[in-house]
Parts: C-alpha cells; structure tokens; sequence
C-alpha cells in the first residue's frame, strides 16, 4: 500500500521536472536581483512556498514593457518536494547493491544539504557590529530591520529602554502601549531615505519636523537598495512622528537611522532619549576596536586588505584577548563568527558581519558526501564502458 | 611516399613549435643606437604591481589606440620609443596620432567628424579639452548602467586623456623603486621634489635627458649604470621583469591561436579524406592535425604558466585568465577524446574551442593590463587555486560536451557521417563529458560555498554568480536523471547539451552583465551583443538537432537491410 502511494513520489520524471523548475526558478530569483534587494529575493523566491514572477524581469524596461505576472512554486517548494522524491525513491526503487554505493552516498549527501539549508533558513542569524576606533561595542544590530527605542536614563541604576519594532511604524499608525509614557503618531514612514541639509531642502520636504534635529535636517524617501547595484546595499530608514501625551503636542520629530546620537523629549519634567536605530541584540560579551587598517596598492586606490584588530572580552566564559580579524579570517566566539565586511567613512571604524549559524558545519560534511559519492559512481560505472574499445 | 606520410605529424610539430619559439630564441631587438632593449626591461609599479617599462608603455598605447605600436610616416615605432618621445619631446609626441575615437557624437563633438580615420592626436584633442571634460561630467553624474553609448566613449576619452596626462607628466606608472625590502614604490616627480639626490632618480634623469639630447653615449652609460643598481636593490623583481619582456614579444597565445586554426583546417581536410577514400592521407592528416595541436597546446601550457610565474597567482585571476584557461581545458579533454575514438572530432573540437576562446580573451583583455591586482576579499592564493579551477573545469568541460552535442547534431543533420557505431561512441562521449562536468561545477560551486562562509560566514547567498554556477549543476543533474529516467535518448542528451552552452556563457559572462556585486569583475558593452548571437546561434542548433529524424542525412540504424531479411532457418 505504502509502496503504491510512494511509488508515482519516487519517479525520475519528477525528478526532472523539479530539476527544470529550479533552474527557471533559480534563474529568474537572479534576474529580480536587477531591481529588488537580494534579502527580498531570497524571501520571496528562495525561501517561499510560491512566488509571484513578474514578466517584466526578463525582459529591459528599455525593450519594453509587461505587465503580467505568473505563479511559481518557490524554493521551499522545490526543496521539500525534492526531498520528499529523494527520500521516496530510495524505499522504492533503489535496492542496496555493491554498484549502488556511489549515487546512495551522493544522495544522502544531498538530503543533508537540503536539511542544512533548512536549518540556515530557519536558525542562522545574521548582524553587524559597527565600531568605531577606541570604542567598545556589546551589541549586534540587524541591518534589514529597524526599531524605535526610547530610553529612559532617571533610573538610579538602569536605563528603561522601550523599543518599538520599525515593521509596526511602517503601518504610518499612531502607537501607545502602557511602558510608553507618551503616544507616538507616525506621519510618514520611509523604508530608504536620504538626509537633506539646511539648504538642500525644497517645498514638500521643508519643515515637515518642529522640534530636535528635524528642525535644521530632512529626509526623503528614495527607491530600496537592490542586489545588484554597486553603491548602495542597504536600506536606511528614517521617519517623521509626532509625539502627544494626552490631548497635548509635544512635537514633531524626524529620526533617521543616519542620526549618530538619539534626541531628546521632555514630558511631563521628565527627559526621554528618542532614536531609530537598526534592531540591536545586546551579547554577553564586548569587543573593542583598538586599530582598523585600510591598505591599497601603491599608487591606487585598489584595496589590497582590511584588518581589525580587536579585544574580545567575555567575562562569562573567562575570556580576554587580543585578535586580528581580517580578509578570509573570522574569529569566532560563542557560536558566533566574526567577520570584516565593511569599514566607515574616512577610515574611523570598521563593521564586522555577526553570524550565527548552528547549521554551518552541515554544508561541509553533506559536499563532502556527495563529491564523494559521485566519484565512486562515475569511478566504478563510467570509466569502465569509456575504457571499453568502440570499434 | 610511405615515409612522408609517416613522418609529416612530426616535421610539422617541430616546425610549429619552432614558429611559435622563434622570438624566445632570438627576441626582436629594437633598431637604435640607444639601448633601447635595455631600457624597457626597466622594472616600475602600475597598478600596485611591479612590471617592466615594456609592459606599461604596451597596455597604455593599447588602451589609447588599441595596438601596440604607433603608426608614423617613416613606418613603426614600438610602444618604448613612443613613450620615451612622450616623456622626453613633448612637443613632437602630441601630433602622435594616439588616440582611437569611433563614436561619430564624440567626433563631433571634438570637430574632427570630417577626417577619414579613427585615431587622433593630442593636439587635434586639445582645443575641445574643456568640453570633452565638461561632458565627462555630465555622463559621470549618470548611473553606469544608464549611461548611453555617447556618455560611455566620452567617458572612455576622458579617462584616456587623463591616462596620456599622467603619463607624460611622469605621475604613473612609479619610477623610482624602494631602496630597502619593505618599502613602497615613489613616483619619479615625488622624489626629484623630495629626496632629489635619490641615487635611482638621479640616474633615470640623466637617462632621460641624454635620450632628449640625443646623446647616445650617455644614455647607454648611465642606463647601464641604473640597471646594475636596481638589480641589486630588487633583484627577484630585475629578473621576473626581463622574463616579462620576453613574455610580450613571444605572445604565446597569439601564436596559439594560429596553430589552432591550422590545426583545424588540417583536421578538417582529413575528415573529408577519410570520407572520400580510405587512402592513408587520412590517417596522416589527422596525425598532423594532433600534431598541431599538441605544439599549440605546449605553447598555450607555456603561457599561462608564465602568467603564475609573473602574477605569483594561480592561473585564474579574472574574466581573461577563465577565457585563456577554458580553451586550455578544453584542449586536454580533445586530445583524451582522441585517444579514446579516433575519429579526428576531439582534435576539431579542440581547435575550436582553443581558438575561439583566445579570440574571446584578446578582446576582453584588449583595455590594459590583463595581469591587474586583486581585489582584497578575492586575495586569497588557495581558493583561487581550488574554488576557481575547479569551477573553471567544469564551465569548460559544460562547453566541451556542449560542442560535442553540437558535432553530433550538424554531422547527423548534414552528413552521411555519423553510422551506427560512431553515433554511439560519440554520444557515449557526450554523456562521458556531462557526468565530469556535473562532478567540477558541483564539487567547484561547494568549494566556493566554504570560500564564501570563511570570508563573510554565509555559505550560500544566492548572488549571481552563485546562481549561474548551480544552473550549470541543475542543468547537468536534469541531463543526467533525463537519460537514467529513459526520458531521453542520445539525441535528446545531445540536445539537452547543447543548452548548456547558453547556460554556461550566461553564468560565465551573463551575471557579469547584470552589474552584480562582488563577483562581477569585468563587464564589457559588445560583450552583450556576442552574448546574445551565440545564444541565438545555439537555439537554432538545438532546433535543428530536433527535426526529425527521417531528415537527418546520417541514419543510426545498426543494419537497416538485415531487417528484412528472411529468418534463416537454423542449422543443426
């Protein structure tokens, strides 16, 4: 019975068919890297059950222009049925012989790898940890989400720190929650901006702020970084709000993720720090940038390294040491990897990519397996027929 | 005349090796009392590598004008001479006739649209200099990718303009080399102004102002004198240097490519001698086909490893190195397959694809330096060995079953060719081919994969050129499990491979064209037109390997007259 139901799963045809649809759908999550970022991408294509493919990505906005789109089953999809057809055709129809050892080891390598793909999807967390030289820095901020925090410094010994996650502003409604001591009205969320100077800004952008740095600065809302340009990558979000306790106006304000300092708001004789910050996870532990160094090429401005040298300090699990953390050479601490991705403006401070991957070692071991696996196949069935005089 | 066609394979091989050795036997000296040959061995850093004055006086007179030397009245002039002139008589260097323009708006613009030639001189250049600038401005503010092909020559004529200026104003390449290990490359004018008794500047001004005197005599003294000091400052540099000159006159991939193109008629006349009779010519023509390509292939090998030699790199550093080290590929996988079968295709197919992908890499390395630096995150000696071989391995052995696929559809199309027994071995070949290839792009793609989690912790990003490498895998699975699943038989596999043509020239130079992140490196604008051709070109072979097979002129029938034959009754 099992069998008869597995059996139509286990089909090669399947299994050609789901090789033909990931190459589209692989080529097509490419194409819309042209105008979409690539983490939108990778969610909508990737790692979706479907996807909405527009028409317009494979073919210039120049040539012409389409409007329709069609449905596709996305890499979710495809992974799980490909599994499901791997799984099944080795109950079915593979029998464990000798000559068989080669494609079973490849396959099981590339159940691995889909797993391992799952779990990157699910569990890996990725951040960045932006310091400047001199400084110390214990928390990792995720660039692809944004949060509102307002903090509260009058403790005696703690600050009070309200967030408010950036994807519930992007809604443009107003916010009040009990640990809030005033109610927040959104007037206009901006998923990318631009800052505009005292003498950039021009009549819809003027005065849109009274109060804090929005009465001398502006934001406008430009196009959301893609996957494909070479300048921009990452969103930067800024936002206009107006703050009311009660039936009385405080202000309104523009905070920006460009702001280096949070601004303050004084209600009620009370003096709260406002800021938009990308989304922060505080760590146990804190590095401290004790030099970056940018190095070029004589005579170019080609870049030939960049290097960290950091203090990692880790009072929970006893550690205190310096590291050089450079091109191809992570550092990785508590289950998390340390690497140098970027650097900040005029040299003053680098950014490290923060992962944390607890499937990192599964794409080791399933290769592994599976090149294993093909050469044992091609090995013991190929070269002999090649081998073969043709007449 | 046994005996000739005995032994042609072999006179024709040395002689092959001989053409393409010639100029590393006796170098082409330059004819001058100065000692110019000298002089150009001269070591200097240009873009962060240490390389001989030759090599930059070739690549900048070849990003200026697109040749290596300098047309004038009274014949030739090498790109040494042509750069001495420039730094010594400037005067005399601007009507040089340097510059190549071809876009009629730019030409135009300069007001030089009615002259009947494509390269021009600084002087010509010089009155529209402000507006030439003030449009290079213009165009800059606008994104590359939007940029039109007006904005993209004005751009390319201002930057060349900025290349002659800082040439002859002695800015780059750096002349003066470090006095100690350790220390930086200095520009010459930064150290005239600096340090002005440096002992190698010193020495490079007399040079320079004995040649503006004409003054042969001192020249070749104070050159000799300036040699033997920088050889003992960099000595390991002095020698790769000279080594490098030699390099840029013997042009081993130049004579490559012509001895693949003998190669490839010679293969074709013995194909075409095997099917006319059954003479030996056939056999002895095929031999020197092999013959050819062997030598072309000894001077190819020879080539690239110069190239690791000079770069300190392993073979493959960028777009024109992966053209260079395809054919290279490519090559080997021919000769094998004839080994295997002696049908002559291997040898064909070798000097096809060996040719046509040095053609590809003259024209992607035709802008400059084709041994550049590497961007930092790429700098990394090991997985450019591992992750970029491999990789590389397996876009060639994609192609290589791709052409086989492509032989397989034109001969059983087009010719009587193809029977029973050479269909097979030749679709055995073709399913050969793909199973290496999907084990190189697979096993290449993961080595890329733990590059990429070593240097930014993320295994797989789903960047483009990631993408187009697990396109090529899919493609190569789909085949396979197509053919295991019976869904197709050898000609469908032969067709299946030749759509791996387009899939590999898209992971190849397709993604490059998207303008995408880090792995795009080197994107030319002609680029996507061939891209495009060669696209159409194979979709209009696959439709031709579907036509049915009633049309095809060879018929793959074991014995099609046996079929009728009466049963013989069986004998005791």
């Amino acid at each position: 019975m099992i069998r008869k139901l597995l059996k139509p799963l286990a089909s090669l045809k399947l299994t050609v068919v789901i090789f033909a649809l990931s190459i589209i759908l692989v080529f097509a999550g490419t194409l819309a890297q042209v105008h979409a970022g690539i983490w939108t991408v990778v969610d909508q294509y990737f790692r979706s059950l479907f996807v909405r493919i527009e028409l317009q990505i494979f073919i210039p906005e120049s040539v012409a222009e389409l409007d329709g789109a069609i449905w596709f089953p996305g890499g979710l999809t495809l992974g799980v049925v490909m599994l499901v057809n791997l799984v099944a055709a080795h109950s079915v129809r593979f029998k464990f012989r000798k000559k068989r050892i080669g494609i079973i080891v490849t396959h099981l390598g590339v159940i691995l790898l889909l797993v391992g793909e799952f779990v990157t999807g699910f569990a890996a967390r990725e951040g960045n940890m932006t310091i400047r030289e001199g400084e110390t820095v214990n928390f990792i901020e995720d660039i692809r989400s944004t949060e509102l925090a307002v903090i509260d410094q009058s403790g005696p010994k703690d600050d009070l720190v309200v967030v408010v996650p950036g994807s519930i502003m992007s809604h443009n409604e107003t916010i009040s929650n009990g640990l809030l001591p005033f109610t927040i009205e959104v007037s206009e969320w901006m998923h990318n901006s631009q800052l505009l100077g005292p003498n950039q800004q021009q009549g819809a952008r003027k005065g849109l702020a009274d109060s804090g740095t929005g009465s001398s600065f502006a934001a406008a809302p430009v196009p959301r970084a893609n996957g494909v340009d070479n300048g921009q990558t990452v969103d930067v979000p800024s936002v206009y709000l107006t703050i009311s306790k009660g039936d009385q106006r405080i202000g309104s304000y523009l905070l920006s993720v460009y702001f280096q300092q949070p601004q303050s708001v004084v209600v009620d004789g009370r003096t709260y720090q406002i800021e938009l910050r990308f989304r922060r996870t505080y760590k146990p532990y804190e590095i401290h940038l004790v030099d970056f160094k940018h190095d070029l090429f004589t005579g170019t401005q080609m870049a030939r390294n960049f290097s960290s040298e950091v203090r990692l300090v880790d009072k929970e699990r006893n550690v205190d040491r310096d590291v050089l953390i450079y091109m191809n050479h992570p550092l990785r601490h508590a289950g998390e990897t340390f690497y140098q991705a970027s650097f900040l403006a005029d040299n003053s401070g680098t950014v490290l990519q923060v992962v944390q991957n607890p499937g990192w070692l599964i794409p080791y071991v399933s290769c592994t397996m599976v090149t294993l696996g093909m050469l044992i196949h091609f090995g013991i069935r190929l070269v002999p027929t090649l081998r073969r005089p043709s007449k | 005349m046994k005996k000739v066609q005995q032994y042609l394979p072999w006179i024709v091989f040395v002689l092959a090796l001989l053409y393409a050795g010639q100029k590393a036997i006796s170098p082409e000296r330059i004819e001058s009392q100065f000692n110019l040959n000298s002089f150009r061995e001269l070591p200097v850093s240009a873009s962060g590598r240490t390389k001989p004055l030759d090599t930059v006086a070739r690549n900048s007179l070849m990003n200026l004008s697109g040749r290596q030397s300098v047309r004038t009245d009274d014949g030739k002039m090498s790109a040494i001479e042509w750069y001495l002139e420039l730094v010594t008589d400037p005067q005399q260097s601007i009507e040089r006739q340097v510059f190549r323009i071809d876009h009629p708006g730019v030409l135009a613009l300069v007001g030089l649209d009615t002259e009947n030639r494509t390269r021009f001189s600084f002087a010509e250049l010089f009155p529209s200099g402000n507006e030439i600038n003030r449009q290079a401005m213009l165009a800059s503010e606008v994104k590359a990718k939007s940029r039109d092909p007006f904005q993209h020559a004005v751009l390319v004529l201002n930057q060349r303009l900025m290349l002659y200026n800082s040439l002859q104003q002695l800015q780059s390449p750096y002349l003066v080399p470090p006095l100690r290990v350790g220390d930086d490359w200095r520009s010459f004018i930064t150290v005239l102004n600096e340090t002005p008794d440096d002992p190698d500047a010193r020495a490079l001004l007399t040079v320079l102002q004995s040649y503006k005197d004409k003054d042969v005599q001192v020249f070749n003294d104070e050159l000799a004198s300036l040699t033997s000091l920088v050889d003992s400052q960099i000595p390991y540099d002095a020698r790769k240097s000279r080594y490098e000159v030699v390099f840029n006159q013997v042009q081993p991939f130049y004579s490559a490519s012509i001895l693949y193109v003998m190669a490839f008629l010679v293969g074709c006349f013995g194909l075409l001698a095997s099917q006319l009779s059954r003479s030996a010519w056939s056999k002895t023509l095929l031999g020197t086909m092999t013959g050819l390509i062997i030598a072309a292939f000894i001077v190819h090998t020879i080539g690239i490893t110069s190239r690791v030699y000079l770069q300190g790199r392993p073979p493959i550093t960028n777009l024109y190195s992966s053209a260079v080290f395809i054919g290279w590929f490519a090559v080997i996988l021919g000769l094998i397959m004839d080994r295997q079968m002696k049908l002559g295709l291997g040898g064909i197919l070798a000097s096809v694809i060996g040719f046509g992908t040095l053609i590809v890499a003259h024209n992607l390395g035709s802008s400059g330096d084709t041994m550049e630096m590497m961007q930092a995150v790429l700098d990394s000696n090991f997985w450019l060995a591992t992750h970029v071989v491999v990789v590389t391995i397996g876009y060639s052995a994609t192609f290589f079953a791709g052409f086989l696929a492509t032989a397989y559809v034109l001969l059983g199309v087009f010719t009587r060719l193809l029977d029973h027994e050479r269909g097979k071995s030749l679709s055995k070949m073709i399913y050969g081919v793909i199973c290496f290839a999907t084990l190189m792009s697979f096993l290449g793609t993961v080595l890329g994969g733990i590059w990429a989690d070593q240097s930014w912790g993320r295994f797989w990003g789903w960047d483009a050129k990631e993408n187009g490498a697990a396109l090529i895998v899919l493609l190569n699975l789909l085949i396979l499990h197509a053919r295991w699943g019976g869904m197709v038989r050898d000609r469908g596999v032969a067709v299946l491979a030749i759509s791996g043509n387009i899939v590999t020239a898209w992971s190849w130079f397709g993604t490059n064209m998207l303008g995408v992140g880090l792995h795009s490196y080197g994107f030319t604008q002609s680029a996507v037109f061939w891209i495009s051709m060669f696209v159409i070109s194979q979709l209009v072979l696959m439709g031709i390997g579907m036509m049915p097979m009633q049309i095809w002129r060879s018929k793959f029938q074991r014995h099609p007259v046996e079929k009728n034959k009466p049963v013989q009754p069986a004998t005791a």
